[in-house]
């Protein structure tokens, strides 16, 4: 029954200086599937799809990349496209200011006369829509919808110029549950019409749903491909780490200490002066994970940016510090009296992606290496402690931040926290689109942080993770305190309910109030 | 060593080699000498842009700032027959004054650099024109030379120089020593003793050479030891301190920076006083240059110091130059107007040639970033 693959690579190495990062990769592509790549971070998915892709030209590389069982040389992208290879990345490539038509069309917009057929445009982008089942405007502007609808667009757009094979890498980073159902559905509507794809996520609920078969890479070697029917997520995980893992969530008892952080009846407008919080209140000790949870759009990640400085203006409320009021800083005057915070967003607010690991480590934290002069040896001393600590994956203290994976970047901003010496830690999705060994990582921080008497807030959409990870849960609904859960009370369907207390439209809205700096 | 700092290296030689065949006096101690006058103001000038750059900003303005500082200075001097140091001090507190104040606006207001800077281009040209009466004023009265005409008239004499270098070469020597005692007591690594002792054999011929062609004419020209030591303090500033990594780490990801404490309005206004002092200083070493201070003095030096930049490897988008780099670029333009004079090339074709390599740096720059990612 195999067909022939429509898309091979034989013994496909890859090398960058210092670094292996594909080591004779083996993998094929039936017509008419959906095969799921999965991997830790650094285990080569990204250079495997940007080789497949033509981002890494024909010559970079060895061994062979097959298209229909002819040996394909693309040096561009462009040469990869015209194969039918279509990538869809993890950062979009959408105006924002255009229509959502004028989008699909970018860079191909139909002409008579030579003048753009701006009828034709809407006509079958409309139509385009309505065959995918979406419920979009052809001439709402981009930039207007949310996360999920943009990475469906991108979808369509990248079918309607031919995509046959379609690479999906991580679409659903950035999406809601609902989102991604919506997702997934279209996906195996497209699958029966014929549609092949790749499809990278860390979410094995995902892979599990929508993968016929799972090649799983590790340290750059293709271990081994699975029928998805014949398999479990325990055995994906196994061979993903090379090891067995017990416990996913290694929380350990906590002994919570006197009150650090009190939130008292906090209310916050957004600078056009919408009210996005309303009357939240919360206090977090001593040696304590205090989880946050919500949907998206439910002021989880407001909530912290305000506490921090970066974000809102009060209207009312007061946030005290070891019963101090602590006046809305900004986030230096935060980061001096003891707050930390680990940004959603990394590449946006976490890191300097053109800058060396050392730089961005020691950024926050400058002021600990002298009040005008920086103590350049002692500087390279300290971030090359929390550097090997943190086990960072990188040659060294001078590589470009930009070139990590996901969970080094992670570790990276982590450890500039760190390096102020906080006594309370925010962390915003910590755990986001880093893989499983990372985010274990992530965890057995967390617990050494709260051993050493500090204070964790956790925010994350995962509640399994809430439920594992925190002492106490907080969840948001619509800036509002749905209601706060101790470990011992806590069920995925309680935090769920609280979630959607005050909820008018679950689905829809999403976090479209993005921090501004002050 | 980088694919950037090899074609200037060999622009420049190529730049030499072309005006040592049209015109043997380009490599005369005398031309020498002018050249490195002229580098100096060019140089200075370009470090104060670094700053500005560095941030993301621009600042168009440093020419009309350039012409309306000296002008102040000369005008207080031979019109008021002030004190030379003294019209100097009001004339730097009034660069630093106008400079807070396009710095304060742009931090705060958040109105981009390259509008205000505009407006500061025409505000300050006017400024300087009342205040020469669009006349020219000369630096000094009559034959009695001050602290203002010396900056591009006095030579060090050949005793002060040879001290000049030996203690530079002293410097550098026990810098590099001391530092690498340092880093061994840390635990790195170390660069072979005998790099590093060719590195430092190399500064000093260059160092001697330099003295030795100067010394031909006068010596070394005052106006040089001033750029060696902006350059030297900018260097620090960039290099080694909290300020300087501020500077780069907000022309990077401001927002980013923002989140990580980094007090982005104290650090913008900071820049731009810095800027403030090295456009004082070029006015200074520009007008005392041509002896007066006339309408057209300062004009389109915001063009050659921006391209010093750019060519010297800093990103227009911010984040990315060093002190170095600056100087190379700022060689750069400074030899090609000096060659460009001695070959009595028509205005026209200077203008052309100015904005020609101007464009072609940019180029570069976009071109190699790219190759880069």
């Amino acid at each position: 029954m195999a067909a022939e693959p429509i898309l091979e690579t034989r013994a496909l190495t890859k090398r960058f200086p210092g670094v292996v990062a594909l080591d004779e990769v083996s993998f094929d592509l039936r017509p008419g599937e959906i095969h799921a790549l999965c991997g830790e971070n650094g285990a080569g998915k990204s250079t495997l799809i940007k080789t497949l892709s033509g981002i890494h030209p024909i010559g970079s590389y060895e061994g062979e990349i097959l298209v229909k069982g002819s040996t394909a040389s693309f040096k561009t992208i462009a040469d990869a496209g015209n194969a039918g290879l279509a990538v869809i990345y993890q950062e979009l490539a959408l105006v924002d200011d255009l229509t959502v038509a004028e989008n699909i069309f970018l860079g191909n917009e139909p002409t008579r006369l030579g003048l753009v057929d701006w009828d034709k445009i809407y006509r079958d982008a409309a139509a385009l829509l309505e065959r995918f089942k979406l419920d979009i405007d052809p001439s709402a502007r981009t930039g207007d919808l949310g996360t999920g609808m943009k990475q469906l667009v991108e979808i369509v757009k990248s079918l309607s110029k031919n995509g046959r094979i379609l690479i999906l890498d991580e679409p659903t980073a950035a999406l809601t549950e609902a989102e991604v159902d919506v997702l997934l559905d279209i996906l195996r509507k497209l699958r029966n019409d014929g549609l092949t794809a790749i499809y990278i996520s860390h979410k094995l609920d995902e892979v599990f749903a929508i993968a016929d078969r799972i090649t799983i890479l590790r340290d750059g070697k293709s271990i081994t491909t699975l029928d998805t029917a014949e398999s479990s997520p325990g055995e994906v995980i196994r061979h993903m780490v090379g090891r067995k893992i017990e416990d996913l969530f290694p929380k350990r008892e906590s002994d919570p200490g006197e009150v650090l952080l009190s939130v008292k009846n906090l209310t916050v407008q957004n600078h056009e002066g919408r009210e996005l919080l309303h009357d939240i209140s919360f206090d977090v000790h001593a040696g304590e994970v205090l989880g946050i949870g919500g949907l998206m759009g439910s002021g989880r990640t407001e909530t912290l940016m305000h506490i921090f400085g970066a974000w809102g203006r009060r209207v009312s409320g007061t946030v005290e510090l070891d019963g101090k009021p602590m006046d809305s800083p900004n986030p230096r005057k935060a980061i001096s009296k003891g707050l930390a915070l680990v940004t959603e967003d990394r590449k946006r607010y976490g890191l300097h992606l053109d800058q060396s690991i050392a730089f961005n480590l020691s950024l926050s934290s400058l002021d600990q290496l002298g009040s005008t002069f920086i103590d350049r040896n002692h500087e390279v001393k300290r971030n090359g402690e929390i550097f090997r600590s943190l086990r960072v994956k990188a040659p060294s203290l001078e590589t470009e931040v930009g070139t990590l994976s996901g969970g080094n970047q992670q570790k990276v901003v982590i450890g500039k926290a760190l390096l102020t010496d906080p006594r309370i830690v925010f962390l915003d999705e910590p755990t986001r689109g880093i893989d499983v060994g990372a985010k274990i990582e992530v965890y057995e921080f967390i617990n050494r942080l709260t051993e050493e008497g500090k204070a964790v807030i956790l925010v994350s959409s995962e509640l399994p993770e809430l439920i594992g990870m925190s002492d106490r849960i907080v969840m948001l609904t619509e800036g509002h305190v749905g209601g706060i859960f101790r470990r011992d009370e806590a069920t995925q369907e309680r935090l769920l309910a609280a979630a959607i207390r005050f909820h008018k439209d679950a689905v829809t809205t999403s976090a479209t109030n993005q921090p501004a700096h002050s | 060593m980088k694919t950037r700092d090899f074609s200037l290296l060999i622009a420049l030689a190529l730049l030499w080699s072309f005006f040592t065949w049209q015109v043997p006096d380009f490599l005369g101690a005398r031309n020498m000498t002018m050249l490195s006058i002229e580098l100096s103001t060019t140089a200075v000038a370009a470090l104060g842009m670094l700053l500005i750059i560095l941030l993301a900003h621009i600042d168009l303005s440093v020419g009309s700032a350039i012409g309306l500082t000296g002008g102040i200075a000369a005008t207080l001097i031979f019109d008021h027959q002030w004190s030379a140091p003294a019209a100097m001090g009001i004339s730097l507190l009034a660069g630093v004054a106008i400079y807070s104040v396009m710095g304060l606006i742009v931090a705060k207001e958040r109105i981009p650099a390259f509008i205000i800077t505009l407006g500061g281009l025409l505000i300050f040209k006017g400024l300087f024109w009342k205040v020469i009466g669009s006349q020219t004023v000369p630096v000094k009265v009559g034959d009695t030379e001050n602290t203002l005409s010396v900056l591009t008239t006095w030579y060090l004499p050949l005793w002060a120089s040879i001290a000049l270098v030996s203690l530079t070469v002293a410097v550098l020597a026990i810098a590099q020593i001391r530092s690498r005692a340092k880093r061994r007591s840390y635990g790195f690594e170390v660069e072979s003793g005998e790099l590093a002792f060719s590195k430092l054999f190399i500064k000093t011929q260059v160092l001697i050479l330099a003295l030795v062609v100067l010394s031909q004419f006068r010596g070394v020209p005052l106006s040089l030891v001033v750029l060696a030591a902006v350059a030297l303090i900018i260097w620090v500033i960039t290099n080694h301190t909290r300020f300087g990594r501020y500077l780069y780490a907000i022309g990077g990801n401001e927002e980013a920076a923002v989140v990580s404490g980094v007090p982005v309005r104290a650090v913008t206004v900071g820049a731009f006083m810095i800027a403030g002092v090295t456009a004082t200083i070029t006015g200074f070493m520009q007008t005392a240059y041509s002896g007066a201070s006339t309408t057209t003095t300062g004009e389109l030096m915001e063009l050659d110091a921006i391209a010093a930049c750019v060519i010297g490897g800093t990103s227009l988008a911010g984040g990315r130059g060093t002190v170095p780099g600056v100087l190379a670029g700022a060689f750069l333009i400074a030899t090609l107007m000096n060659g460009m004079t001695l070959m009595a090339v028509s205005p026209e074709m200077k203008f052309i040639a100015r904005g020609s390599v101007l464009a072609l740096a940019v180029w570069m720059d976009v071109r190699l970033s790219r190759r880069g990612k």
